[in-house]
């Protein structure tokens, strides 16, 4: 019976060849897109999996509101570089402590020999108890020993291979220019480590071992923040191994306040508290300090596309039962001859079973296309072959298939199986409405999706374009940033090269925002600005816009003393007609200093448009602030700007030979923000498109059941005189009201999401009405032409065929 | 073998009860031959289908080879079909999507007939009715009258003791008609196998041994038919 089944689905599959095709490749694109996710998701759950080991790392993390976007408290990855003494000492759950210096700027450069230097990204540097707590395994070198002298480096055997083209490379040395003037340090290469098979939330390529990490600052006033790593001796309990930590913390707090002579609870206040915790390393890709967790930025796409899968599985059902129709005289005959319903729900579970198999291989297929463009997309490389987790995700891939298998068999099957044998065999099965309900419900549901998705596209278009044309503030053409501090010996220098109008520094810009709070005080109010030190003509360079007073300038000598610019937003908060009006500030002696406000400038963005442009205050400084301002702001006065670069260049390698020349145009800053938001509109885009083509694939089977399963309806009318029209308008009207009602239901939807998605940005459309109305005619209007190809096909055909068939 | 006693069937209509058959009291026995006729709309096929268990009487008892049919359970039944009950259909009702001897083969797979058995059982009814040539030709491949051939080999291939039919000749020409009913008859008296078949034709009706007439319902008559 097996085989004779499988015979009969494969004619059955045969003689609706078409149909089977929409089914199938319906279903591929749905499973495709689920997969995708799939592997996305155990991408993003392997972080940090590269060792069992790993269980007992943990890293520390410190409350604080240094270097944070929004100047707030925030836990962060970040902490005081005397806190891993302290756990040393005091916390005896931690067996080792390790510090990691943050990474700055845009790599380090690399020195061999008399080589060019080269940038080389990831080198960290930590103290010499690294390899103590994370186990990485050693290919040359041993962890012991690897970085117990200072200035030894741990390089991976990638990297090895891309500087040397090899990895026997114990014993080399190479110069580590960490910035422009950096005098260097020569490192040892005392260790080569294998790279692991899983992403790592500490990316890096070297660990090196300068010494600088090794003490604390001696002034108690001042602190150095790093990442600090710990490591248990087996499982501990974290909750107490918790409160010792933020116990010992505490009274470190207290102790250096003392010092300080400041107030404990003067610090704490309004909300504040301190905090020390250790979490789990696995913790750590999860919880990232300032953004939303990668599940969370991925929930809306991972409802998209269950969505999608839920829809081709619709299709596969409707189609499946559009089709039953035809099968309906196979089930009463086989009833008659004595097969039990179990037999026949069996039956056509194999039929779809066997769909849903090549569904699978195709999607198989479709993935192995889709995921370099995937992988591009996402920044990441996944594997679907070469995956670490390939068994796990097999396993996943085929409890996806039985649950899509079953949902897309079993209503068909029973449907199927229930069929009536007495009426079948009179004859009138052909116009069972059994299932019309059911698939109409599915076909307006795909609808609402589609349309939500058109609308989706709509209102992001606008608000992409809105953004991008949207005015910054500054003048980002003929910019560059240099991404180096400022040495007034080479700003002049590169002031002479004709062409070059401006050159100067600025703590913040496109590209590099450092938020940095200032508190004031005006008017007896305290108030919290955004503080930016800037050189002279800074804001010259910039191109801002001036709105009342002055910007700074050479001939008033006071201007790199008290003079400070405000930005629109920060004199909002202050009051009306700032310019001329004076503020004060305490420095860190506890003195009042005195600033006047000499001009007020329209706000200029640094971030994106998510962000809104926080109240700043322009001060100026000689040196334009401290030399590692890591901006170096050129204009050009010439459109033509390259051969100017290059001029630039050559008085870089003059001066600095030991580190390459880096720059970054304000219009790749530009690009670079406005990046992450057309990412998420090519996503929904390209889901768009699929849902969109999945529906229609529906409709257009479906309308194909229902034409034919009319045609002797449709012989008749044309007999009795009706036109090709009427009958065409007789198949649209049925398939019109659907579509009218999906997109009814997905205007108030569409409209929640999308101003939702609005809600993110802090400079925005207002939600636009035609997105909404043109959507409803598009999806109505390929409805419409969709339907009309198959009824004029029906509609066109000689009567006679038909009736005499019958 | 078949016991109907006070059969009725009727279709509610706005609360109007619209009988298609009144207290019909019959007794068939094993080794009968019997035709059911009357005008259309008469209850004829109602009753047949109530005879195959296609449909269930809304009053009456029913004794199927002494089993009361109403208490039997669909599993029950399905063995009922498998062993003893052939159908043949006036639209003769072969499955599209498989071959002559497919449709052939199907009833003794339900049966579970072992392999061998299958072949022989299905070659000898392809010879016997003369469809060797078509044994791997589609229905819709075939001939009204070779496909009504199918349809009541595909019957035989169970070795039922019943085969009830419904105008198994109503859209056949007069030529293939009598073949068949002379089939029939030959079944009916060789092998024993009791039949029962709806027709309009008085001359059909002469190859069996037994008329029922029906008119609204209503067992009008109950003849033999002397040979
Ligand atoms: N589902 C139903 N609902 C209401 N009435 C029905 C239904 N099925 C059958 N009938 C009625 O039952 C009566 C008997 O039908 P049946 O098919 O048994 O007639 P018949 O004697 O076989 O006629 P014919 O010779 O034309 O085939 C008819 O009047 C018909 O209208
Ligand atoms: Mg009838």
């Amino acid at each position: 019976m097996f085989k004779l089944n499988l015979k009969i689905a494969w004619r059955n599959l045969w003689k609706n060849k078409v149909y089977a095709a929409i089914n199938i490749g319906g279903l591929a694109l749905g499973l495709t897109a689920f997969v995708l996710m799939l592997l996305y998701i155990n991408y993003e759950k392997s972080y940090d999996s590269w060792s069992p080991e790993l269980k007992n790392v943990y890293q520390i993390r410190e409350k604080h509101d240094f270097f944070t976007p929004d100047n707030k408290e925030h836990w962060q990855e970040i902490s005081n570089s005397r806190i891993a003494g302290i756990i040393k000492e005091s916390v005896p759950q931690f067996t080792a402590v390790t510090k990691i210096d943050q990474e700055w700027g845009n790599g380090f450069s690399v020195k061999i020999d008399h080589a060019d230097p080269v940038m080389v990204k990831g080198i960290k540097d930590a103290d010499s108890a690294f390899f103590n707590v994370f186990p990485y395994q050693f290919i040359q070198g041993t962890a012991a020993n690897a970085l117990k002298e200072p200035n030894t480096v741990v390089i991976k055997q990638s990297l090895a291979n891309k500087l040397y083209g090899t990895d026997h490379v114990l014993g080399k040395e190479f110069k580590l220019v960490r910035w422009r003037d950096d005098t260097g340090n020569s490192l040892k290469i005392t260790g080569v480590i294998a790279d692991v098979n899983t992403p790592e939330s500490i990316q890096f390529n070297a660990v090196s071992h300068t010494g600088d990490q090794d003490h604390d600052p001696d002034q108690i006033g001042s602190s150095h923040y790093t990442q600090i790593y710990a490591k248990s001796e087996g499982d501990i309990d974290t909750l107490s191994a918790n409160k010792s930590l933020q116990k010992v913390y505490v009274d470190f707090k207290k102790k250096s306040f003392a010092a300080e002579k400041l107030n404990f609870k003067d610090v704490y206040k309004d909300g504040k508290s301190p905090g020390l915790k250790a979490i789990s390393l696995k913790d750590v890709h999860p919880n990232p300090p300032f953004s939303l967790n990668w599940l969370d930025k991925l929930k809306p796409v991972i409802g998209i596309s269950i969505f999608l899968l839920v829809v081709s599985i619709i299709n596969f059902i409707n189609l499946a039962t559009a089709q039953s129709v035809q099968r309906a005289k196979e089930v009463g005959v086989k009833k008659v001859l004595g097969a039990y319903k179990k037999q026949l729900i069996l039956q056509f579970l194999i039929e779809s079973t066997l769909q849903s198999i090549s569904a699978l291989f195709l999607s198989v297929i479709l993935i192995e296309i889709l995921l370099p463009a995937f992988n591009h997309q996402f920044n990441i490389t996944l594997s679907f072959w070469h995956n670490e987790y390939l068994f796990s995700i097999v396993l996943q891939l085929i409890a996806v298939f039985i649950v899509v298998t079953l949902l897309a068999g079993c209503y068909p099957a029973w449907i199927l199986s229930n069929y009536n044998p007495v009426s079948v065999l009179k004859g009138n099965y052909g116009n069972s409405l059994k299932g019309i309900t059911l698939r109409n419900v599915l076909v307006i549901f795909q609808f609402i999706i589609s349309v939500t998705f058109i609308i989706a596209i709509g209102v992001m278009h606008l608000q992409t374009k809105y953004i991008s044309g949207k005015d910054l503030g500054f003048d980002r053409d003929k910019l560059i940033n240099l991404r180096t501090g400022y040495d007034q010996n080479f700003a002049d220098k590169i002031r002479r090269i004709p062409g070059v109008q401006y050159v100067s520094t600025t703590t913040q810009v496109m590209g590099n925002a450092f938020n940095n709070k200032s508190k004031i005080i005006y008017k007896g109010r305290e108030v919290n600005l955004n503080g930016v030190t800037v050189t002279m003509d800074a804001l010259q360079t910039l191109g801002v816009k001036l709105v009342s007073g002055r910007l700074f300038a050479k001939e008033y000598v006071q201007d790199t003393i008290n003079s400070v610019v405000l930005n629109e937003a920060a004199a909002g908060l202050l009051g009306k007609n700032m310019v001329g009006q004076t503020y004060g500030k305490v420095d860190y002696q506890g003195k009042t200093i005195t600033f006047q406000v000499v001009g007020v400038i329209k706000n200029y963005h640094n971030e994106g448009f998510d962000k809104a442009v926080l109240p700043t205050v322009y001060k100026v400084s000689h040196l334009g602030g401290t030399s590692n301002t890591n901006n170096l702001l050129v204009r050009f006065d010439t459109k033509n700007y390259k051969g100017v670069i290059n001029k630039i260049e050559g008085e870089w390698k003059k001066l600095y030979p030991d580190f390459p020349f880096q720059y970054q145009s304000m219009d790749d800053a530009f690009s670079e923000i406005l990046e992450e938001n057309k990412r998420f509109m090519n996503m929904v885009v390209l889901f768009s498109v699929v849902s969109v083509s999945l529906s229609l694939l529906g409709l257009f089977a479906l309308s194909t059941f229902v034409a034919k399963r009319r045609t002797k309806e449709i012989a008749v009318r044309k007999v009795l005189g009706a036109s090709n029209f009427q009958i065409v308008n007789l198949l649209n009207k049925s398939f019109l009201i659907l579509v009218v009602t999906a997109n009814l239901i997905s205007w108030p939807i569409a409209y929640i999401l999308v101003k939702k998605w609005l809600e993110g940005f802090a400079y925005r459309i207002d939600l636009p009405l035609y997105p909404f109305l043109l959507s409803s005619i598009i999806s109505i209007v390929i409805a419409v032409l969709t339907v009309s190809i198959q009824a004029r096909k029906t509609a066109i055909a000689e009567p006679v065929a038909a009736l005499k068939y019958e | 073998m078949i016991q109907l006693t006070n059969i009725e069937k009727y279709y509610a209509n706005k609360g109007v009860k619209n009988y298609v058959l009144r207290l019909v009291t019959t007794t068939i026995n094993q080794g009968e031959f019997v035709s059911i006729m009357g005008p259309s709309g008469a209850g004829k096929s109602t009753l047949l289908n109530i005879i195959g268990m296609l449909e269930e009487p809304t009053y009456g008892t029913y004794h199927f080879m002494g089993e009361d049919v109403t208490s039997l359970s669909e599993r029950k039944r399905i063995e009922l079909y498998r062993n003893h009950i052939g159908f043949v259909f006036q639209a003769y009702h072969l499955i599209d999507e498989m071959t002559v001897y497919e449709n052939i083969e199907a009833p003794l797979l339900y049966k579970k007939v072992g392999s061998a058995e299958r072949a022989s059982r299905i070659a000898d009814l392809l010879d016997r009715f003369n469809i060797v040539a078509k044994k791997d030709l589609f229905p819709n491949q075939l001939s009204g009258g070779q496909q009504q051939l199918v349809g009541i080999a595909r019957a035989l291939a169970a070795q039922p003791s019943i085969i009830l039919a419904d105008e198994p000749t109503g859209n056949l020409q007069s030529a293939q008609a009598e073949e068949i009913m002379s089939l029939f008859k030959k079944l009916n008296e060789e092998e024993g196998i009791t039949i029962i078949q709806v027709t309009h034709s008085e001359k059909n009706a002469q190859y069996g041994n037994r008329i029922l007439h029906i008119a609204d319902g209503v067992v009008k008559e109950d003849v033999a038919v002397l040979s």
